[in-house]
């Protein structure tokens, strides 16, 4: 334990030594997640949007408005007759062009199908998708209202809306993105710092020699690893913290479940986390190269294989089969659950085998490098 | 010049020595783009839904066959009881619940109005909204269809001609999808890559080049040259403008010819604009090089406080328009922004300097100022 | 004709911690010059305001007549630099590290290739050629660094601690090579803390936390003992020997060298006997105490110890 300890303290007076470096460890979290409230947005809103009407009617005005009052629409242009509504989607002035034909108003009130033209500015597919879904649901809104004045006026009497669509969100009613951000950013931050971190500082030592005088020292692999990755276990376990405060005061996100919970299933991925970095040390000499392998191998997959984002079910197969060795993928389901959710840590226990499945691996792969490595 | 190809062949030399380096400067793209293109697919579809269904009636089967005909949802389960769901929100094995209430069927006949709930997972806001946004449509769409039956209903009622039943006007929108029709996610994040790729190698292989040479001490030794400091930075930066011009043209391949991505403009004019965007990263790479002792610092100050903010403010993935008015601003000041436009512009759009040349410009006078400031900051001296 | 180096009152200040304090003296054309000095001493904060690495805090440096403030270009082109690593490309062989360095100041074409050849053989690597300087042995880099230095031909040459962590042999020949560039008109300006190397130099400084504390030839260092007789001590119990000897008015100076003591005293004669007494009394039998040439080592500590005497406070340096 003392060896260890000696370890330990060696590695926090480096660390402290590094301000800059620190810093880095402890303010990113809150950086990344201030970065990631205001940029990920999925709530897509002001649209810039182009109307030509070529109809002038009253149907066709109201259909105008019907978009222009969605909020989710802004009138950008109107274009006249003729114009090049290509230039105006390719210079960014608009994302979509509604073109309202010259019989609209005539088709409808003749109660035919009237045509209306959505011309949309597909490169950022997302974007694209969303509001052709809005638009979709503006047309059928319009629709119902349309259908329901025709049976006034044919029968005299008004129709109920005929079905009553109730939509309810769970976990997260309104739906905002920091919700669900801060389980992933978890995710990604700490499996960041601390493969990073723990890869690093061995590497570091790796480069300057000391490493060397450190294997000539009575200790054994395990105190060796021990003593390097205690620290950084209590530093990404702050950054959890700090992401956790972050989270509360700056976007009113609080921890429903039990925070036991939240630790047993932090710590187990730390433990596989900061097992990583010792293996990649082991397999780095430079730590330009360290560096590149720990981004590779921890920030990538943590971004995109783990469901932080993308989601894992619309992944081709392959793929599919290579998230199950991404350790942020279970821990994402395990904190969804217990900070959105509420839950303990009852529903989650493949999950928690899979953490500890993947420390265990980590951990040993590593111990077996080193010991190579002495003989 | 003799001096500065000097520089450059050194800065070969010691690129060809540092063997482990060359698979992370030409596989590490390549394999970052087909993790890319193939995991970042952000097209909504198959939401997980188990269904309850209270009615058990024709008219409720309908709506099933309406939701799970689209191919926005798949139904993997079905429970007697809404107190049932929970369970399958919380392990995740659903994203929603479709609840059919009781009556559904009888469609207001008894004066009970038809009722669907559609339950969602908002743990993960992305496919919860569009799950939301399609579910309402599904409904309204039965919901049509429904008044348009009573519609015709009420035409054999009294007081109405029967030889011209009343019909409504239904507006039909007609959606016509530019430069990526299907609607492909990956045709957007595919070249998104190239671009971060670009970025994080030119700009950290920069930074880590000139500190590693504080770091051992060589730099000492050519600050006492009488080398001229544009000399150094040139013969320093251009190995790495080279190699990013490399790396355009190799993952330009496999996002055309790997991934189907179109390539709609000219690839001239995709190197020369990209050679201003270069000037930006390595300008960048230079200054934190300036500002750093070690290379460790080098890396994280240029991923954490360069790369990453550049990433996510500069619209290459997450759209501008969605940010609070206060930060679209900062995104002005963020060089990537730019180029993010130029190469949709020129994948996607097609688009010739005609459309580009505002954020041409843009990125030649910032690369401009980036370097100007970066080597005032880069003296001849140690302290 | 100016002087090959001139410093005037050079002074660096980092924050508080004066490194380099008034520091003035001429070095002149052809000399080789020692600057002698404990590490931490200055000695390379020094050499590198006079190649124009580090701006001074005051005062001025001059090479070859022109002020390496005014213009640093100037001086870079006429002065060859060994920094105190060997600041080789340890990832390049041999003669690219040599093309490389040429270039940098300005060499190519054939001018290039003979001198490329004349270094090659200059620091004894034909055959070496092609070889990573990093799997070069410390001599070797030794060379190879200075030969780096000195393609360009430079009329001063300044190495900064050039011979730490090389071997014996090595330094030897090392030093053969400075003395060879010395006939050629070369000065050259070197730090080190190895005192049994200063005597290869012409003339000598001694620094001593930031001050000049001495300078001059060898000989007129070692006269300052003229007047005064150095004894060496063999004793069984150095350390306590050493205590009792401190306190004695009599004894002027005294350290200790493994088993020997080194003792200052202004009288041969007398001083012997008075110290045999002593140590007889003390219990200590020491078997000798005879009159030793003094060394450089203790010259620099009688240089040190004055300097020390004069009065600036240990917590002022720190």
């Amino acid at each position: 334990m003392k060896k260890i300890a000696a370890v330990a303290v060696k590695e926090l007076r480096q660390i402290v030594r590094d301000p800059l470096s620190l810093l880095m460890l402890l303010g990113l979290p809150a950086f990344m997640l201030v970065l990631y409230g205001f940029a990920l947005n999925f709530d897509v809103r002001h649209v810039a949007l182009a109307v030509q009407d070529r109809d002038h009617t009253a149907a066709s005005r109201d259909l105008v408005s019907a978009f222009v009052n969605s909020t989710y629409f802004d009138l950008a242009a109107t274009p006249a007759p003729g114009a090049d509504l290509e230039r105006l989607l390719e210079r960014g002035r608009a994302r979509g062009v509604l073109v309202i034909p010259e019989d609209y108003g005539r088709r409808l009130a003749a109660g035919e199908t009237a045509p209306v033209q959505l011309l949309l500015d597909g490169a950022d597919a997302n974007t694209a998708t969303t509001v052709l879904g809005y638009a979709g649901a503006l047309v059928a809104e319009a629709n119902t209202e349309e259908l329901r004045r025709t049976v006034v006026r044919a029968t005299g009497r008004d129709l109920p809306s005929p079905i009553e669509y109730r939509p309810y969100v769970w976990f997260n009613p309104e739906l905002s993105t920091t919700q669900f951000l801060v389980p992933g950013l978890m995710g990604v931050l700490l499996m960041l710092t601390a493969v990073l971190a723990t890869a690093l500082s061995v590497v570091r030592e790796k480069e300057r020699g000391t490493m060397e005088q450190l294997r000539v020292a009575p200790l054994r692999t395990a105190e060796l690893i021990l003593g390097k990755t205690l620290p950084y276990l209590v530093i990404s376990l702050a950054a959890a913290v700090i992401i956790l405060v972050a989270a509360r005061l700056l976007f009113a996100v609080e921890v429903k479940g039990s925070y036991l919970a939240l630790l047993a299933a932090t710590l187990l991925y730390l433990v596989g986390a900061l097992g990583l970095g010792i293996l990649i040390s082991t397999l780095a000499d430079s730590q330009a190269l360290a560096f590149q392998g720990g981004l590779l191998v921890s920030l990538l997959p943590a971004v995109l294989l783990s469901g932080f984002i993308f989601q894992i079910r619309t992944m081709p197969a392959a793929l599919q089969l290579v998230t199950h060795a991404v350790p942020a993928r279970y821990y994402l389901v395990i904190l969804r659950g217990v900070i959105l959710k509420g839950t303990g840590l009852g529903p989650y226990w493949d999950q928690m085998g899979a953490l500890a499945l993947f420390a265990l691996a980590t951990l040993a792969l590593a111990s077996l490098r080193l010991v190579r490595h002495e003989g | 010049m003799y001096v500065l190809w000097r520089i450059v062949v050194k800065e070969f030399l010691q690129l060809e020595q540092d063997r482990r380096m060359i698979p992370v400067i030409f596989v590490a793209p390549v394999l970052q783009l087909v993790i890319f293109g193939f995991a970042v697919n952000t097209d909504v579809s198959h939401v997980p839904i188990v269904l309850v269904d209270q009615d058990r009636t024709a008219a409720s089967r309908e709506l099933v066959d309406r939701f799970t005909s689209s191919s926005y949802f798949e139904l993997v389960g079905t429970e007697a009881s809404v107190s049932a769901i929970d369970g399958w929100l919380v392990a995740g094995r659903a994203q929603a619940a479709l609840v059919i209430e009781a009556g559904y069927g009888a469609g207001g006949a008894d004066g009970r109005a038809s009722r669907v709930q559609l339950v969602v997972d908002g743990s993960d806001a992305g496919p919860a909204t569009v799950a939301l946004g399609y579910g309402a449509a599904v409904v309204a769409a039965a919901g049509n269809d429904r008044l348009a039956r009573s519609l015709r209903a009420a035409g054999g009622e009294a007081g109405v001609d029967p030889a011209a039943p009343p019909r409504a006007g239904r507006t039909e929108l007609a959606p016509r999808v530019w430069y990526n029709p299907d609607l492909l996610s990956r045709w957007f994040y595919v070249p998104a890559v190239l671009a971060m790729i670009l970025m994080i190698m030119t700009m950290l292989l920069s930074a880590m080049a000139v500190v590693r040479e504080k770091e051992i001490g060589t730099m000492e030794q050519i600050m006492v040259t009488p080398i001229r400091s544009w000399q150094l930075i040139a013969g320093k930066l251009l190995p790495f403008a080279a190699i990013g011009l490399v790396q355009v043209f190799l993952v330009t391949g496999v996002a055309v010819f790997g991934f189907g991505v179109p390539l709609r403009g000219s690839f001239l004019l995709l190197l020369l604009l990209t050679q201003l965007f270069v000037l930006n990263t390595l300008g960048l790479g230079l200054l934190v090089s300036t500002v750093v002792r070690t290379q460790q610092q080098a890396m994280m100050t240029a991923a954490f406080t360069m790369m990453l903010p550049m990433v996510y403010l500069s619209g290459l993935i997450f759209p501008i328009e969605n940010m609070p008015p206060a930060i679209q601003y900062v995104t002005y000041a963020i060089p990537l922004r730019y180029y993010a436009d130029i190469i949709r512009g020129i994948f996607l759009r097609g688009s010739g300097l005609d459309v580009l040349w505002p954020q041409a410009l843009t990125l030649a006078v910032m690369g401009l100022a980036i370097l100007a400031v970066a080597s005032l900051r880069f003296r001849k001296r140690l302290d | 004709m100016a002087a090959a180096v001139e410093l005037a009152s050079l002074t660096k200040r980092f924050g508080a911690f004066t490194a380099v304090d008034r520091v003035s003296l001429v070095v002149e054309e052809g000399e080789v010059f020692g600057f002698l000095g404990a590490n931490g001493a200055g000695k390379s904060t020094t050499i590198r305001m006079i190649c124009g690495l580090l701006a001074p805090t005051a005062g001025t440096a001059r090479v070859l007549g022109v002020d390496v403030a005014r213009d640093p270009e100037e001086v870079k082109r006429r002065i060859g630099y060994m920094s105190q690593r060997f600041s080789l490309y340890e990832d390049l062989p041999v003669r690219q590290n040599l093309r490389f360095f040429g270039g940098v100041y300005g060499l190519r074409g054939r001018a290039l290739a003979e001198r490329e050849e004349w270094a090659i053989e200059m620091a004894g690597l034909r055959g070496k050629e092609d070889v990573l300087a990093r799997l070069l042995a410390g001599g070797w880099k030794q060379r190879l660094a200075l030969a780096c230095a000195i393609l360009h031909r430079p009329r001063v040459v300044f190495l900064d601690e050039p011979t730490s962590g090389v071997d014996p042999l090595s330094r030897r020949r090392f030093w053969s090579l400075i003395d060879s560039m010395s006939a050629e008109g070369v000065t050259v300006f070197v730090t080190t803390h190895y005192l049994e190397e200063a005597e290869h130099c012409h003339r000598l400084a001694m620094i001593h936390a930031g001050r000049l504390v001495a300078l001059g030839t060898v000989a007129e260092m070692k006269s300052v003992f003229a007047r005064q007789a150095v004894l060496e001590v063999r004793v069984p119990r150095v350390a306590e020997a050493l205590d009792l000897l401190a306190g004695q008015p009599f004894v002027r100076e005294v350290s200790a060298f493994g088993t020997r003591l080194h003792v200052t005293v202004d009288d041969e004669e007398e001083g012997r006997r008075r110290v045999l007494d002593l140590l007889e009394r003390s219990g200590d039998v020491p078997a000798h105490a005879e009159r030793i040439v003094p060394s450089l080592e203790d010259v620099f500590i009688h240089y040190v110890e004055a300097e020390e005497a004069r009065g600036t406070p240990e917590a002022v340096r720190q």
